[in-house]
């Protein structure tokens, strides 16, 4: 895996992406980068396209444009081949295998590893997620939403990524099991070091845990910032944020 | 041909349009009349070697099949139920007709007072399923009704009725009137220059003859019947709810469309028209035969469909064409250049259909009135009545519905024209 | 009751085949919410295959039968490939017609190679009655045909619950999108399922034929599809154990119910079409399938 960087190097860098659902174009042109290490944050109401936007960059829907990934051009790469370059999708109401046992969730987490610590990673996660090692024998679909979305977030960080997506982990869930989720991503941040892109809505969390955010709005970047200033930002407070 | 050439314009509703479809008309009717006299087991056309004897009796059984598949459009092209189990019902009008006729003295066109009912009414039982499932299962569920139809009609209590295995013989034949002057039709055919030979012999025709010929008429004015009345339903409003149906069945009901109802209707119109085509097939044939109506049949009219056009009644036409003819034909050749002739004794018909099916699906999954409608585009445009008042966008979408169905049943019959000389 | 014993050691026997056909029809729908109609025709072109290694090559029987396993799942792979993965997987229409085209041309390819004369199959395994008390005999045909679906089960077992390959076919089966992202490459993995389709069913075909009283011919297995199809759906379309469950349910149907009820054996496809219409029509997610496929 991608040793410790000692520059800011861009692990993600996007520059006129295009993208959309057949006929209907979502995406109109946006550019933004992800340092290594960072914690970069999508902001925007429903139908801004945030989840068009991980889509693209991981392979899901055709798009234009160019995205590079450490400097190589992954524009017309497949999912599954992206995730052999280190990219890994959390997509958008769990990414779970319902019919799957909780481990070998975590097993096809691994798919695309041959290394034998796998065992090893998966009880990692079991030690992080206790409820999931009591659980490693049910089907992933008797969980409750909260321990989905952290079987969905261990399964796709059990493909060792350097960059994960995350697509609205908190939604459907209680604002206290959504709370302790994202503090546990800025611990996987600081542990592991993976960088990540996360979509959210709820903006005070996300911009929380964030070093910096972006503002979707009908398919193209609004704004852009720190998170520490979008977050005091009181225009974008109104009209975004909700507050 | 420059491709390039300009195009025909026809506007709908002007006199020219109307002189463009009866072109059309009279093109069928004199098609119509040249195969019964040319056909009726005079001509052949040899290739390689084979002389494939051209017999108007084929010509009626495969208006059968169209029939059938017409029937098939209803319930599958248009209201897009996938159905499997048209065999069934063709089976179940060609025994009742051949019951009524054998065994009541039923005159065959009289038959149909019965078959029509009891064949709507089995669809409609057929047709609550669908209510309840939808795509593979119903799919399913249709295949397993074909494939049990030669057990029913073995089952002891039914024996008397059906003939069981041994199958049901009719002896009775459509006699012409005798005011027809049909032997004189063909001599004076006959008589034409350079392609008389093709009629007859100058001396009339046998009795046999002549009513081959009457059978022929007659089906092809059942079927005309049974197509225009299907043109009709689908461009009535309860026809325009079932492709409604097709295309989107969850706003068909927010728009207050009876989903149940159109869906059963559609099957019970299916299975009507899939006994009129049995009752055609067996007043052909003379002797229904359980051998016949295995689920084969279904799936030779899915193939029939799917070559013809999916959701097209001139596409019906097309594939009654293609599944009567193809596998007669390829069992009749013997030796072609180039293919062992091990390759042409089996069941070659049933590999040509097969790989057919797969091949249309890929390349014109529109089936072969779709590349008819392509090269037709390219001369002939219809334009619709009063574009002038219309928006752009409004003239556009009236067009392109048009051009989803067929755009109305005299319209769609002269492409079947060229490819039925072509056949020929 | 010894005629009872006897009529249950044949429905055992038809079910064990309707079984193993049904396993192969499950494993293609559970992977794609597809049926293969084509699936009997692919076994019963595997039988065939079987026949000629066995009597033109000389191969041992079971040799031969495996070797016909090896072959049909070559082929059902090549045919995964190249007819059925350039289509949308959510549209079935286009895929039940190809299927249906396979159906045709198949039946068609074998009556042309083949003929349609009914051909013996070696017996696979020993001739006579393993057990006899009084009048009931169990024959080693019923008992190897059993024995057959135990392997094959356990066999499908072994290989989608401990290896890679089989992790995969699971994973697809049960969330495509979830699968891409975890880097399992969808159609190469949908190919592993026909393949392995196509070689239990041409087993299944290899154990019905191998019955002294059965014969192989093209036709063999156009009505031995609606069993398999019946067996799969009281089961549960997306169940193995579904299957195996549905197939013996049918076979016994088949044997004990229809002559115990005066009926005619005709009837025995009729029952078991009916088994058919009322699964799907009130519980299409059969005994033990899984209830979201009633969203199909």
């Amino acid at each position: 895996m991608s040793e410790t960087s000692t520059s800011p190097e861009l692990v993600l860098e996007v520059k006129g992406l295009e993208g959309g659902y057949g006929q209907i174009q979502v995406l109109h042109g946006l550019d933004f980068h992800v340092a290594d290490g960072e914690i970069v944050i999508i902001l925007g109401a429903n139908g801004a396209g945030k989840t068009t936007t991980l889509r693209a960059v991981s392979g899901m829907i055709s798009r234009k444009g160019s995205i590079k990934l450490r400097g190589e051009d992954i524009s017309s790469a497949k999912a599954p081949d992206l995730v052999r370059q280190g990219v890994a999708h959390v997509p958008q109401g769990r990414g779970t295998l319902p019919e799957l046992s909780v481990e070998d969730n975590l097993r096809v987490g691994a798919y695309i590893r041959d290394d034998n610590e796998i065992d090893k990673d998966i009880e990692q996660w079991f030690d992080v997620y206790p409820v999931l090692r009591e659980r490693k024998n049910q089907r992933a679909g008797s969980l409750s939403g909260g321990e989905q979305q952290m079987l969905a977030v261990s399964r796709a960080l059990m493909s060792r990524p350097s960059l994960l997506l995350l697509d609205e982990p908190s939604l459907g869930l209680a604002p206290i099991i959504v709370a302790e989720l994202f503090e546990r991503f800025a611990e996987i941040n600081k542990e592991t070091g993976t960088t990540m892109l996360v979509v959210e809505q709820n903006a005070q969390l996300a911009l929380g845990i964030g070093d910096r955010g972006y503002v979707l709005e009908s398919g193209a970047i609004f704004t852009e910032g720190p998170a520490d200033e979008l977050i005091n930002d009181d225009a974008i407070r109104k009209a975004y944020l909700g507050v | 041909m420059a491709t390039t050439s300009p195009k025909f314009l026809f506007t709908e509703g002007t006199n020219r349009y109307r002189a463009y479809k009866i072109a059309g008309f009279a093109l069928l009717a004199l098609l119509i009349l040249i195969v019964a006299f040319a056909y009726n087991d005079t001509g052949s056309i040899t290739l390689f070697d084979n002389s494939y004897k051209l017999s108007i009796t084929r010509v009626t059984k495969s208006i059968s099949f169209m029939v059938a598949i017409l029937g098939l459009q209803v319930v599958a092209g248009f209201t897009g139920q996938l159905s499997l189990g048209q065999g069934f019902f063709f089976g179940t009008g060609a025994y009742i007709s051949a019951w009524l006729v054998a065994d009541q003295n039923w005159a065959w066109f009289t038959s149909l007072i019965v078959v029509v009912p009891v064949c709507f009414v089995f669809g409609l039982v057929a047709g609550i399923p669908a209510l309840r499932i939808r795509g593979l299962y119903l799919a399913l569920v249709t295949l397993g009704l074909a494939a049990i139809f030669p057990s029913l009609i073995k089952l002891d209590f039914l024996l008397p009725y059906t003939g069981g295995a041994a199958g049901k013989t009719v002896d009775s034949d459509f006699i012409p009137p005798s005011w027809l002057p049909l032997d004189g039709m063909i001599n004076a055919l006959h008589s034409l220059p350079l392609i008389g030979q093709y009629f007859g012999d100058g001396e009339g025709m046998s009795n046999k003859e002549e009513q081959r010929v009457w059978t022929f008429f007659m089906m092809v004015i059942l079927a005309l019947i049974c197509f225009k009345l299907v043109s009709n339903l689908i461009k009535s409003r309860p026809g325009r709810a079932i492709r409604a149906v097709r295309d989107n069945e969850t706003s068909a009901a927010v728009n207050g469309m009876s989903l149940s109802f159109h869906k059963t209707m559609s099957f019970g119109v299916a299975s009507a028209l899939g006994g009129v085509g049995g009752m055609i097939y067996v007043s052909e044939l003379g002797i229904a035969s359980e051998g016949d109506f295995t689920q084969l049949i279904s799936i030779l009219f899915i193939v029939g469909m799917v070559v013809g056009g999916v959701g097209t009644l001139s596409g019906a036409a097309i594939g009654g064409l293609v599944i009567a003819f193809i596998p007669d034909w390829a069992s009749s050749t013997q030796n072609l250049p180039g293919i062992p002739e091990r390759w042409l004794q089996g069941p070659t018909g049933g590999l040509i259909l097969g790989i057919g099916l797969i091949v249309i699906t890929f390349v014109l999954p529109g089936g072969v009135i779709s590349g008819v409608r392509k090269i037709r585009g390219r001369f002939v445009e219809v334009l619709p009545k009063t574009p002038a008042i219309q928006l752009a966008g409004a003239g556009a979408a009236v067009s392109a519905d048009e051009s989803d169905i067929p755009n109305d049943s005299l319209g769609s019959e002269s492409p079947d024209l060229s490819t039925t000389v072509d056949e020929s | 009751m010894e005629l009872f014993l006897n009529r249950i050691s044949d429905g055992l026997s038809n079910g064990a085949t309707y079984a193993l056909i049904a396993m192969a029809l499950v494993m293609i729908f559970k992977a794609t919410t597809l049926i293969n109609f084509a699936q009997g025709e692919f076994a019963m072109f595997g039988g065939f295959i079987a026949l000629v290694l066995a009597t033109e090559r000389g191969l041992p029987m079971w040799i031969a039968v495996v070797g016909a396993m090896a072959i049909t799942a070559v082929l059902a792979a090549g045919f995964e490939r190249t007819l059925i993965r350039p289509f949308d997987p959510s549209d079935h229409l286009p895929l039940v017609i190809i299927t249906l085209g396979l159906f045709l041309g198949i039946n068609a390819l074998a009556g042309i190679i083949w003929r349609f004369d009914p051909r013996a199959f070696p017996e696979l395994f020993p001739s006579g009655n393993a057990l006899t008390w009084n009048t009931v005999t169990l024959s080693w045909y019923t008992i190897g045909t059993i024995v057959t679906v135990a392997v094959v089960a356990g066999g499908l077992t072994l290989l989608l619950n401990t290896t890679k390959i089989g992790l995969a076919f699971r994973a697809v089966s049960s969330n495509l999108e979830s699968s891409e992202l975890a880097g399992i490459k969808v159609g190469p993995t949908l190919q592993f399922g026909w393949a392995i389709a196509a070689a239990v069913g041409t087993l299944g075909v290899c154990v019905f034929v191998a019955s002294p009283f059965r014969q192989l011919e093209p036709n063999v297995m156009v009505t031995g599809l609606i069993f398999a199809v019946s067996a799969a759906a009281l089961g549960g379309l997306d169940s193995l154990g579904g299957a195996i469950a549905g197939g013996l349910a049918i076979g016994l149907v088949q044997s004990i119910g229809v002559p115990y009820l005066g009926i005619p054996s005709e009837l025995s496809l009729l029952a078991a079409v009916a088994v058919l219409m009322l699964v799907l029509l009130f519980k299409p997610s059969g005994l033990f399938g899984t209830p979201q496929v009633e969203r199909v």
